[in-house]
């Protein structure tokens, strides 16, 4: 007896698809995830050569970001001179409370992974090459050039995604003043991102003396930073249209996402 | 329609557009052509129906695999591109200039589309408007048309006589 074939009539068709694709737009991030980092994953060779030969194109065609060297030497300087009496405020506070101390920055568990990809769409995710097996979880905070960028929204077994500060994300961040070598904090707030590569941070009065150039640092969290990081760098502020004993204040990452071929992931043991 | 032919180019299509693509991005906003929604317009203008309405959704998906968010553009590829097929009976779309017009039409309409279901599930936009909606559809309109051969041959369907403007 010849086999029945049922055939589907155009209509069903489209209309099943349209199901399929509703159901993936509703469905919880969980479930969706593990289809992008599975092709993060598969096809990683081709897309780190990709991304190779992206950054070295942006190398050679933009132009040479040099300082001089007397500036170089000069930052290099400083920066021994504030390690140094970082040391000496360490020994100054072992002494007085007999107590061995070691640094927040020394006591961070970091787990360095390679950039993958950067997921398409205002280049607002990475995708990178280090997943549950390394510990990571959702929640923890990234450093790109000793600067937090994003954190964890995504993980899997051998892959990761990185949502950056500068997409939908909500972040509680200090604004602060340098004043020649110390920091002088001006306000505390939540930054928000706005998905155009810079974040905002919404209601704060215009009676602190906020202004273009303060640096911005990510808070404290429980469980998943220990120390405040620098995030980025007030790039402007000026009077809300709407709001106008408000700040509109505008911040952009201090780190060059686009130049970046690696990340650190802040893997912190709460129990530690 | 060779189903595996058509799985490989989406796929390279689709490891070009989150790597390679990056190259040709142009000024700080970063606007580069959509490689997935020309072979949108590629597909839907070259099938026939049912193919169309497979071949949409599936390009669909994959470009949401390798975007922010799943479904908006499943959803949106799959609708426009199955119009496009039914707008292809009418309007035969063998002058260049009507593809880079379809291209940059279908470009600005899966904006929109994906823009709103985006926004039903309350997340906020990923990149800017003018890049979404004008920028990238109009880069994918100057250059798709030229990748169309490549396409075809890879795909070993006729070759239609392109006329040039």
């Amino acid at each position: 007896m010849a086999r029945k074939q049922t055939r589907i009539s155009r209509r069903m068709l489209f209309a099943y698809f349209v199901l399929v694709g509703l159901i993936l737009l509703f469905a919880p991030p969980r479930f969706t995830n593990p289809f992008r980092l599975t092709f993060a994953r598969l096809f990683r060779w081709p897309l780190s050569i990709g991304r190779s030969v992206t950054l070295a194109a942006a190398r050679t065609r933009g132009p040479e970001e040099v300082v001089s060297m007397r500036e170089y030497t000069r930052l290099k300087n400083h920066l021994a001179n504030v390690i140094e009496q970082r040391d000496q405020e360490h020994k100054k506070v072992e002494e007085l409370s007999g107590l061995r101390v070691k640094s927040d920055w020394d006591r961070m568990n970091l787990v360095l992974a390679d950039i993958i990809t950067v997921s398409q769409g205002g280049q607002n995710e990475l995708i990178i090459n280090r997943g549950r097996a390394d510990g990571l979880v959702d929640g923890q905070f990234v450093l790109g050039d000793r600067s937090v960028i994003g954190t964890i929204s995504g993980v899997s077994s051998e892959a990761a995604r990185v949502r950056l500060l500068t997409a939908a994300s909500r972040v509680a961040v200090k604004i602060v003043e340098l004043k020649g070598q110390s920091l002088q904090a001006i306000a505390d707030g939540f930054m928000e991102g706005t998905g155009n590569n810079c974040a905002k941070i919404p209601l704060c009065s215009r009676k602190l003396e906020i202004k273009e150039g303060n640096l911005v640092f990510v808070s404290k969290q429980n469980k998943f930073l220990d120390v405040p990081i620098i995030a980025g760098r007030v790039s402007r502020c000026k009077t809300d249209d709407e709001e106008p004993v408000l700040w509109d204040i505008t911040v952009e990452p201090v780190c060059d996402i686009e130049k970046l071929r690696q990340v650190a992931v802040i893997v912190t043991n709460p129990e530690q | 329609m060779g189903w595996v032919r058509f799985a490989v180019l989406v796929v390279v299509a689709a490891v070009l557009q989150a790597s390679l693509v990056d190259v040709i991005a142009v000024t700080r906003f970063h606007i580069k052509p959509d490689l997935l929604l020309v072979l949108l317009v590629f597909f839907a203008v070259h099938c026939d129906p049912t193919e169309v309405i497979i071949t949409s959704f599936c390009i669909g998906l994959v470009a949401d695999i390798i975007g922010p968010m799943m479904g908006p553009r499943m959803i949106s590829f799959g609708l426009i591109g199955t119009l496009l097929a039914d707008l292809n009976r009418v309007v035969v779309l063998k002058k260049m200039s009507y593809q880079w017009i379809a291209i940059f039409l279908v470009g600005f309409l899966t904006a929109s589309v994906a823009w709103f279901l985006a926004f039903l599930r309350a997340e906020a936009p990923t990149s800017g408007i003018y890049t979404e909606f004008f920028w990238t559809p109009l880069y994918s309109a100057i250059i798709g048309p030229f990748l169309f051969s490549p396409m075809q041959w890879w795909m070993r369907m006729k070759k239609r006589k392109v006329r040039r403007f």
